[in-house]
């Protein structure tokens, strides 16, 4: 079990009025799991993430990875994480075996277990060839090498700064896949951009904009609260649009996607949606029919357009 | 994992001294040097045989080789330790060491060690060149083992007052490029330039130079004047220049100077150097 605490954690780059570009942010989170930390550019997360693993000193505030402070006692704080921050390259004449044992050593000196490990992480993560030197290897090759180097030794704390991004859907699902495996018996705390990355693999959201923290809560409950407020749907065959009138006041506008596909939308309810799709199946025969966006990602456009940052509780982030 | 796994600081040492020295080694960098520092030491031993050019004794032969490390060591340590500490802030290393249950300290003293490794391999090799012609001109019985003993020691403090100050200035950026060139351009035209302004033009002892105190490194095999004067007359005007030679012990205490001082203000930035890019 492992345990993260961030209290009042602020930094200001610069002197004097700069804002802080993170602003007196605090949660916790022990146990397993994952946990999403979301916001646009700027809006804080990788300084937060920095902040956690000592690349920077807190202008005020601590951060504690199971209870010991980061800045305090680095080695000590960050004997237990594994974290891949911005874009991390290892020695560039190191080869993969080389830059993976390196890590490992320092974590905890000869390894009998060692090769197994890398063979677990190479079936994984599917990484280049071990003799390869990661100067040589592409962005994704090595960003693969640079998370399996973070998993060695099998840290209980992994922390991501954007994880896939840079990366093509097949590395992108490969480490997806590893994620959902570790978080059953890891702590995950990972930025990202991308929504339907952070629906699949985390339980946990922290939204956080302009260095302020705006909500954190589980996944399943920002769904809820914020889901989606329009649909697809796409009939069989082609239909004009005015076929569609007898959806009447269940739906505030029709956009034609193609000759066949339309986005609905509507007041959000459920019930409304069930009576949408009933009256389209009573219009034509009906083939698919969907959200059109994620519940997360609607989440993430009413916080950054400030609509609802105020009025949602906060429940404790603990298992 | 148990955090009393945790290897020793000595053991992190370890790990880093080895890993760090494989990188140097393998670096076109490193390949490069080695291939100049052939050239050199090659040329002078060659052209030294083809003219019969043995010197006046086999440590005066020694002297004008341990002479030019002087210049060569200040390319050889920016070369080396020119981005040393930028890399961790400029080309995305830092990301993946300074994450690491290790203390930065541990991890700079590491990388110092396996860049001291690496320049001393370039000094031995150059001046074992330098003793094969010594050797072949003089024999075993010319040469003067001990004060070339304490000369080779000399050029390996040199040689670490030298990576010193290039870990300094690659401290001082954030780009391993801009540090690696001004490190250089300082060390070799700026010493240069310095000793030449303060030493020869105005005639004060330049002690405050690292370049000067490189020029110590030979005088175990052949003492010089610690300085000699020299005027030249045009019509009204005459000009004095100066040439200046420490002593032995103020070279070693300028060399130690350089190696402790910057050594310790490097690891001071290192430790508070934030990785904001």
């Amino acid at each position: 079990m492992v345990r993260i605490e961030v209290e009042g954690l602020t930094k200001r780059y610069g002197f004097g009025s700069t804002p802080p570009s993170l602003d007196n942010v605090s949660f916790e989170y022990e146990g397993t799991g994952a946990i999403g930390y979301l916001g646009p550019n700027g809006a804080g997360k990788t300084t937060t993430l920095k902040l956690l693993t000592g690349l920077l000193r807190p202008t005020a505030g601590s951060a504690r990875i199971d209870g010991i402070d980061v800045r305090d006692h680095p080695k000590r704080a960050m004997a237990n994480v594994g974290a891949v921050i911005e874009t991390p390259v290892p020695y560039p004449t190191l080869t993969v075996t080389e830059a993976i044992e390196m890590v490992s050593q320092f974590r905890g000196g000869p390894d009998p277990t060692l090769a197994q490990e890398i063979a677990y992480l190479n079936d994984r993560l599917d990484l280049p060839p071990l003799g390869e030197r990661t100067g040589r290897l592409s962005k994704g090759q090595r960003q693969r090498v640079v998370i399996a180097a973070s998993l060695i030794r099998n840290p209980t704390a992994i922390i991501l700064d954007e994880p896939t991004t840079g990366l093509d859907p097949k590395e992108r699902i490969l480490i997806r896949n590893l994620l959902i495996d570790l978080k059953k018996d890891h702590l995950i705390l990972m930025s990202s951009h991308l929504m339907q990355e952070v629906t699949e693999v985390c339980d946990q959201v922290i939204f956080i904009n302009q260095g302020k923290l705006l909500l954190r809560d589980t996944v399943e409950n920002v769904s809820a609260r914020f889901r989606s407020r329009a649909v697809d749907v796409e009939f069989a065959d082609p239909l004009p649009a005015d076929r569609l009138s007898p959806l009447g006041s269940l739906v505030q506008s029709v956009t034609p996607l193609s000759d066949r596909r339309y986005r609905l939308a509507f007041d959000g309810l459920v019930t409304t949606r069930a009576r949408i799709l009933s009256q389209c199946v009573g219009i034509a025969p009906v083939i698919d029919y969907e959200s059109a966006s994620l519940a997360l990602e609607d989440a993430y456009l009413s916080l950054m357009q400030g609509t609802s940052s105020n009025d949602v509780p906060s429940p404790p982030l603990r298992n | 994992m148990d955090i009393s796994q945790l290897p020793s600081d000595a053991a992190q040492w370890k790990t880093a001294v080895s890993r760090q020295w494989k990188f140097y080694l393998r670096t076109w960098r490193f390949i490069g040097l080695l291939g100049f520092v052939l050239l050199i030491g090659l040329v002078f031993t060659v052209v030294s045989i083809v003219q019969g050019d043995s010197g006046a004794s086999g440590a005066d032969y020694l002297y004008n080789a341990m002479d030019s490390l002087g210049t060569f060591g200040v390319i050889i340590g920016a070369f080396i330790g020119g981005d040393a500490i930028s890399m961790d802030f400029g080309s995305g290393t830092g990301y993946f060491m300074l994450v690491l249950p290790v203390k930065r300290i541990v991890l700079l003293l590491g990388r110092y060690a396996a860049a001291f490794m690496s320049t001393l391999i370039l000094i031995v090799v150059y001046v074992a060149i330098a003793l094969v012609g010594a050797l072949y001109f003089w024999g075993i019985g010319g040469i003067p083992w001990l004060d070339f003993a304490q000369s080779f020691l000399m050029a390996a403090l040199y040689g670490l007052a030298v990576l010193s100050t290039a870990f300094f200035f690659s401290a001082l950026f954030r780009s391993p490029a801009v540090s690696m060139v001004v490190t250089i351009l300082v060390m070799f035209l700026g010493f240069e330039i310095i000793d030449g302004v303060v030493g020869s033009s105005l005639g004060y002892e330049p002690w405050f130079s690292l370049l000067y105190a490189g020029s110590a490194i030979g005088l175990p095999l052949e003492g010089q004047p610690h300085y000699t004067a020299r005027s030249v007359s045009f019509g009204h005007r005459t000009i004095t220049t100066y040439l200046w030679y420490p002593y032995v012990w103020e070279g070693i205490a300028i060399m130690a100077a350089y190696f402790v001082v910057f050594l310790v203000i490097s690891a001071i930035i290192y430790q508070y150097k934030e990785s904001k890019g």
